[in-house]
């Protein structure tokens, strides 16, 4: 597995960060060159330098990345020229995840080995330039860039990863907002089990985009009023909307039985993966039923719980109590834990399913917990929804179920995590994974 | 402008183009061919051309560049054709 995590160098920092129960989230200096403009400007961002990336800024107006040096060498200029900067940061997190996996070059080149990345927004910094060559300065096309498309496109990041590693099975991209990450990991999962692919480079990722920045805060809906550190409080009464966050996460998955005869490092085994509709024709508001209908499918009638349930847990006011809610229903009121990364580092939107995955497989190999930091206080009163005479859910406050939510992270044995994750347009995916038991 | 200091100019544009090997760049001649010689992306070619014409002070017509050759020479040309057409 490999990735790109705000403040971390690598991997492993982002590790040592996570179970320390530190906050990744910082004032984002992007938005506050336009601070009157926003409402929120705290972020989990990542900049290019902090990836050792340099920009090289187009010589007409220096307002666009015409493209971007590499310092480390660890990605050849051709492929540098056709990626926007999340296609970058994909093509190094897949290195590193082929690097652990110890896939030869012979398995990566191989009929057998798909790319299934996908992200959530567009290539907004690349498209800057054009649109504004173009209207603004009424420039002629080709002072847009000749890589406009390449680098805009929208599976641009499985493309340039493909590209990079010469694998010669499928390159797709599933795009599902939100669930976007974790959407393109059970696609992946699923052409393996279905026996389609032998393993596949996979995942999801959110560049850091002021575009993306703008549209969530204009729709009001993230955290504002708080210390960086402090803004995502999933849970938490006093929460206010979600921290816009970006990163990656990549992941190399293996058809079982060959990952186990190659004695590999197998990191967890994914057991299943589920995902489904709401159905009620809202494109925003969660639905108790179609989580509920996401449970009973993921489950599939195992009364067989898991050790921690890694929720999407976003820091938005409805959100988490119907998520809370309905994880209850379908598990109990014990035997289990809920994380939440999200308090850790925001919401990396198309990148957050697959970045809490790798958050998850971190927790099988530590055995702890990651918390639900800035959740101090629940709420003690039903919330509005469960006064509703149609409502056929838990009857009891949030607050009922402190002691599903650690504050801190903590040792636990742990054999199996469930891992939730939602999009607009009222999409829903869980995937159950496990320990590895030699 | 004189023909040598329009390469000299070209050969400028050509260094900022990260995909172009430096050492392809030593001992470019008119004759010099952008793809079989200096192997540069056909992908990469407009991004050039739009260099050009920003280093020159021109603005090259649509058909200037759909009938435009791959020699320095094809190019050095043009930038004298359309320097001349003002």
């Amino acid at each position: 597995m490999g990735g790109a995590f705000p403040t971390c160098k690598d991997l492993s920092e982002f590790s040592r960060k996570l179970f320390a129960n530190q906050s990744l989230i910082r004032t984002f200096d992007d938005a506050m060159a336009y601070e009157k403009q926003f409402r929120s400007t705290v972020s989990g961002f990542i900049t290019e330098s902090e990836m050792d990336l340099e920009v090289i800024w187009d010589p007409m107006e220096g307002i666009y990345p015409e493209t971007y040096v590499d310092k480390l060498n660890r990605i050849p200029d051709t492929n540098l020229a056709t990626s926007d900067v999340g296609s970058i940061w994909s093509m190094i997190a897949a290195q590193n995840a082929i690097k652990m996996a110890g896939w030869s070059t012979d398995l990566v080149q191989s009929e057998r080995t798909g790319v299934v990345i996908g992200s959530g927004g567009s290539a907004n910094l690349i498209l800057r330039n054009g649109w504004h060559n173009f209207y603004v300065f009424g420039r002629k096309t080709r002072h847009s860039g000749g890589h406009t498309v390449d680098r805009t496109m929208t599976y641009r990041e499985a493309a340039n990863v493909s590209v990079l590693i010469k694998n010669k099975g499928v390159c797709e991209t599933i795009s599902s907002a939100c669930a976007t990450g974790l959407g393109n990991i059970g696609y992946a999962y699923r052409l393996i089990k279905y026996g389609l692919q032998d393993r596949a480079i996979t995942g999801g990722v959110e560049s850091t985009s002021l575009e993306t920045f703008i549209g969530f805060d204009g729709m009001m809906v993230l955290s504002r009023g708080f210390s960086p550190e402090e803004s995502s409080r999933p849970f938490d009464m006093a929460r206010n909307g979600f921290v816009c966050s970006f990163g990656a996460g990549i992941v190399a998955l293996e058809e079982y039985e060959q990952a186990v005869s190659r004695g590999a490092n197998i990191l967890g085994v994914i057991d299943e993966y589920f995902n489904n509709s709401d159905g009620d024709g809202d494109m925003f508001y969660p639905s108790f039923a179609g989580q509920q209908r996401l449970w009973k499918g993921l489950l599939a009638g195992s009364n067989e719980k898991p050790d921690v349930v890694k929720v999407h847990g976003t820091s938005t006011p409805s959100g988490d109590a119907i998520e809370l809610l309905s994880v209850v229903d379908a598990l109990g009121e014990e035997g289990y834990h809920l994380s939440a990364p999200k308090s850790q580092f925001g919401h990396m939107l198309g990148g957050a399913g697959a970045v809490e995955f790798i958050a998850a497989l971190l927790m099988l190999a530590e055995q702890k917990v990651l918390p639900c930091l800035n959740s101090p206080n629940l709420n003690p009163e039903l919330e509005t929804f469960q006064k509703n005479p149609d409502w056929n859910g838990p009857l009891k406050p949030l607050a009922a179920y402190r002691h599903l939510l650690p504050q801190k992270s903590f040792s636990k044995p742990i054999h199996s995590i469930v891992c939730l994750n939602y999009g607009f347009g009222g999409t829903n995916s869980a995937l159950k994974l496990s320990r590895y038991d030699k | 402008m004189e023909r040598q200091e329009i390469i000299d100019g070209l050969i400028e544009v050509l260094k900022t183009v990260r995909v172009i090997d430096p050492e392809k760049l030593v001992g470019v001649t008119e004759e010099t061919d952008f793809l079989a010689d200096m192997s540069v992306p056909s992908s990469q070619m407009i991004a050039i051309v739009a260099k050009v014409e920003q280093k020159f002070g021109i603005e090259f017509e649509d058909d200037d560049i759909d009938d435009l050759g791959l020699t320095v020479k094809d190019v050095v040309d043009l930038i004298l054709k359309v320097k001349a057409r003002g």
